[in-house]
């Protein structure tokens, strides 16, 4: 009925094909996208324009921490619709039904999300440090060293589009998902303050903490975010991903669909 | 071909699949038949591996489905019509599911058009009338020309015409040499569309047979009479054994003799017929008289307040 249908294997490959498909297919990952572009370079505007420094603040520590923890909170919105939006509508059930490998559908969405959210956030970060260059040039702060933080800063915001796909397939509704992820970023910020000596702990192991070392923040002092460097606290951010996203096909394939 | 060995599927406590087994073969439409609640598409998502049984085994080509490799290329499902991005475009849909199973992207097209959807390929599915969707389900299960397909009742929001092009749709793909397995509980249509039937009620298997059948079986011979001289008649018949009472068209209904045996009364009795009808039981009547012992919600008297069992899901 349907001549030759080709090579009857599928695997990695196809599933991160499927659902590259699905993600360009679709009105509200595409506009989460262009948000998440956008972030950088806005909130570098804001800041350079609004002269929101401090004197002993880099222009790339200006220039990238705003705007990078609302690059995140896109990022894991981003993440978490990719599969909460299947969860809503069913058709996760479809998507299963296709592939039926938990850990191949959620590494496959982790994969297209991560590669869009990389894709994306490399050249606006750039943009967003050229942008503050720009703007605050021979206003007397220190340029700081823009490489390999500017890739650390873009692996960091990616790890967290990746935990928004594996704490969208744990919480499966949109609004819970964003507002979990929300948590993760917001929260050990707010309350690492009040833990006196743990603070440190907190805060090195948070993503805002992972951001601020590596923008060579002002506010990255060893009492704040610990002694860890940044490129380790970037791998304890990875690690907990890892261990979310394991954590999530581990439910996705003892939980009914 | 689908084999279920000792299925059993509980939610909780309750069991909604119960040591169920039985095996659809190739060739023909196999019906799956049971009131609402009674496990139908419970077997089917254990069957597609979205859920897991609680003990027991459900295979398709031999193989449990979560080991397959390209499941699109061997088995096609249509579970619910609903579950799709409504935010995508019908043939955006397909495209994604052909990427998935490494089909080639000829076949959105030919499916578009093997389901009539080809003039609305490129509106978003969350517009497409329930009677769409369940074309678009379809032509999604029939994307990887698959040998075995699944039909959790298709014909839920098609109208007459799409439900006679389902008819054949399944029967053509049958007589291919497919396993079709179709659930339903419109009788009336798998009486036309089935030629062998699993029924099941409380999630248990009721029969597992040809259409022809469980009607056979299950029919107690009804026979329709007229007679100038009825009361005659009536006497003789009842003297004789049979249940007899009035038909809702005139004459008389026969019940506990065959129609052959009620004619020679007739002639022993001198009785003039004017009429002597076998009725055949439909699959309804037979289906109604079977499962009603497994129907999980029914409607009691005011009276009769006792709490339904609660069922899961």
């Amino acid at each position: 009925m349907s001549g030759d249908l080709g090579d009857a294997r599928a695997g990695f490959g196809e599933a991160v094909r499927s659902e590259w498909t699905k993600f360009r297919t679709v009105r509200s990952t595409v506009g989460v996208t262009v948000a998440l572009g956008a972030a950088l370079p806005l909130l570098a505007a804001v800041v350079a324009a609004t002269g929101s420094l401090q004197p002993d603040d880099t222009i790339l520590g200006a220039s990238l921490l705003g705007g990078a923890v609302l690059a995140q909170l896109t990022a894991a919105a981003l993440g978490a619709l990719v599969v909460t939006g299947e969860f809503r509508t069913g058709m996760i059930r479809t998507t299963l039904t296709a592939c039926p490998r938990p850990l191949v559908v959620l590494a496959a969405k982790a994969t297209v999300v991560a590669g869009v959210v990389a894709a994306v956030t490399a050249p606006s970060a750039v943009a967003a440090f050229g942008i503050g260059r720009v703007l605050l040039d021979g206003d007397g702060y220190a340029t700081g060293d823009p490489f390999p933080a500017l890739a650390g800063v873009v692996l960091a915001i990616t790890a967290i589009g990746v935990l928004g796909v594996g704490v969208g397939s744990m919480v499966r509704h949109s609004a819970g998902a964003i507002a979990a992820v929300v948590g993760v970023v917001l929260v050990p910020g707010l309350v690492a303050p009040l833990l006196g000596d743990v603070e440190r702990w907190v805060g090195g192991a948070s993503l805002n903490g992972v951001l601020q070392k590596m923008t060579q923040s002002s506010d990255a002092t060893p009492e704040a975010v610990g002694s860890l460097g940044a490129w380790l606290s970037l791998a304890v951010v990875a690690a907990y991903t890892l261990v979310t996203v394991g954590g999530a096909v581990w439910l996705l394939r003892s939980r009914d669909s | 071909m689908i084999d279920v060995q000792g299925l059993t599927k509980r939610y909780g406590r309750t069991p909604a699949v119960d040591d169920l087994s039985f095996t659809v073969r190739p060739g023909r439409v196999t019906g799956f038949l049971g009131p609402n609640g009674s496990g139908k598409s419970t077997t089917m998502r254990v069957i597609l591996g979205l859920d897991r049984p609680s003990s027991g085994t459900a295979t398709v080509n031999g193989r449990p489905y979560r080991s397959l490799r390209a499941p699109l290329r061997e088995v096609g499902a249509l579970l619910d019509a609903t579950a799709l991005h409504g935010g995508r475009r019908a043939a955006d849909h397909l495209l994604a599911l052909a990427h998935s199973n490494r089909l080639p992207e000829r076949r959105v097209g030919e499916v578009l058009d093997l389901v009539g959807l080809s003039d609305v390929a490129q509106r978003r599915a969350g517009a497409f009338s329930l009677g769409m969707r369940q074309r678009l389900g379809i032509g999604a299960a029939l994307l990887g020309d698959p040998s075995v397909l699944l039909f959790d009742e298709p014909v839920n929001g098609l109208d007459t015409e799409g439900i006679r092009w389902i008819r054949d749709l399944l029967r053509r793909l049958a007589a291919e040499g497919r396993t079709v397995f179709l659930s339903s509980h419109l009788m009336s249509e798998m009486e036309l569309t089935a030629d062998h039937l699993v029924v099941i009620g409380r999630g248990r298997l009721i029969a597992d047979t040809t259409v022809t059948e469980f009607i056979d079986t299950h029919t107690r011979p009804v026979t329709v009479v007229r007679s100038p001289r009825g009361a005659d008649l009536l006497a003789g018949l009842e003297a004789a054994g049979a249940v007899v009472a009035p038909d809702p068209g005139g004459g008389w209904r026969v019940t506990g003799m065959s129609a052959a045996t009620i004619g020679d009364l007739a002639h022993h009795h001198a009785v003039p017929l004017h009429a002597l009808h076998p009725l055949r039981s439909t699959l309804e009547e037979v289906y109604t008289r079977l499962t009603t012992t497994s129907v999980e919600y029914r409607a009691l008297p005011p009276t009769d307040a006792a709490p339904t069992e609660a069922v899961a899901r």
